[in-house]
């Protein structure tokens, strides 16, 4: 037998409305303000009951403030007058559904465009092309951006992370095993 | 370390840098959450070092428990102008959950990486190994 052939694997964001991930049937909600300095604060008080077996550390934190502070800045553009709803369910796995009051994610699919060549860039171990594509530049980032929160994203979320068609709402799960997934 | 230590803090991240070892490199000893409010001054400090005239550097992430995409988007930074200038940048100590995330970016693998240091007598949970 010959070398496992590598293929190239992308994954994308994507948009449906009537995905179950926004049945929040059941979930608990709160609701904050739009208040960047607090985002991280917002992030700990939904996670206050959460298993320590789901947090991995600090890892589910850290996405589940990534969306919160996507909601904030570049949802609601922190507009106080705007407010970010998070409904949550962690019985089993950790399951979110986080909605601001913005215009939405009109740069979903550059951004699938932007990370389709990133992918290929590292798939074909072309290095310089993919530091310059690591990071994505949309019309409204600005130099504190990382420019990279949906990249670890799309792999953390392994029971789907789905927008609806407003693009204002993301609905997300991750699944544990025993604990932990890690391969 | 050794000469003249500079000590900057910013919000709950701190970074310590030295003169440069033996070997030539400049140590940038991290603590702390690199996250959406400390990243942005971390990665300027660390870009206009490089901008200096830096040729080695080594950035220990041993103390740093909690990276967000904005920590990720300062090494990528710091990636890009080492790359830039000749920069020889190296790290030490990546672990726990900003490991995960460094890897889940795909930013990892661009990462020179020296020799963690042991955690002596500590046990490592399974989803931080390496």
């Amino acid at each position: 037998m010959g070398a496992a052939m590598k293929r190239l694997i992308l994954r994308k964001l994507i948009v449906d409305e009537r995905n179950e991930l926004f049945d929040a049937q059941g979930m608990r909600c709160l609701e904050f303000a739009s208040d960047f300095s607090r985002i991280r604060e917002y992030t700990a008080t939904v996670l206050a009951d959460c298993p320590a077996a789901f947090r991995e550390g600090n890892l589910l934190e850290q996405q589940l403030s990534e969306i919160v502070k996507n909601g904030v800045k570049h949802g609601n553009r922190n507009d106080p007058g705007k407010r970010l709803r998070v409904w949550f369910d962690m019985r089993k796995r950790a399951r979110f559904i986080v909605e601001d009051e913005g215009e939405g994610f009109k740069d979903l699919e550059a951004w699938n465009d932007f990370f389709r060549k990133r992918q290929t860039a590292l798939f074909e171990e072309d290095f310089d092309a993919f530091l310059s594509l690591a990071s994505y530049r949309g019309p409204r980032s600005d130099e504190t951006d990382g420019g990279n929160s949906l990249i670890a994203a799309l792999e953390y979320w392994n029971g789907g992370m789905i927008f609806n068609e407003a693009k204002n709402k993301v609905g997300v799960v991750r699944w544990f095993t025993g604990g932990s997934t890690e391969a | 370390m050794r000469g003249n230590a500079v000590f900057l803090y910013i919000g709950l991240m701190e970074w310590l840098m030295s003169d440069p070892d033996d070997h030539g490199f400049e140590n940038v000893i991290i603590s702390g959450d690199c996250d959406l409010y400390a990243a942005p001054a971390f990665a300027k400090a660390m870009q206009s070092r490089i901008a200096a005239g830096a040729r080695k550097l080594r950035m220990d992430f041993t103390e740093v428990n909690y990276l967000d995409s904005t920590g990720v988007g300062a090494i990528i930074r710091i990636l890009q102008d080492s790359r830039r200038t000749g920069c020889e940048l190296r790290f030490r100590g990546v672990g726990g959950s900003p490991r995960k995330v460094l890897r889940m970016s795909n930013i990892l693998a661009l990462m020179e990486e020296d020799a963690p240091l042991q955690r002596a007598g500590e046990a490592i949970p399974q989803w931080e190994r390496p």
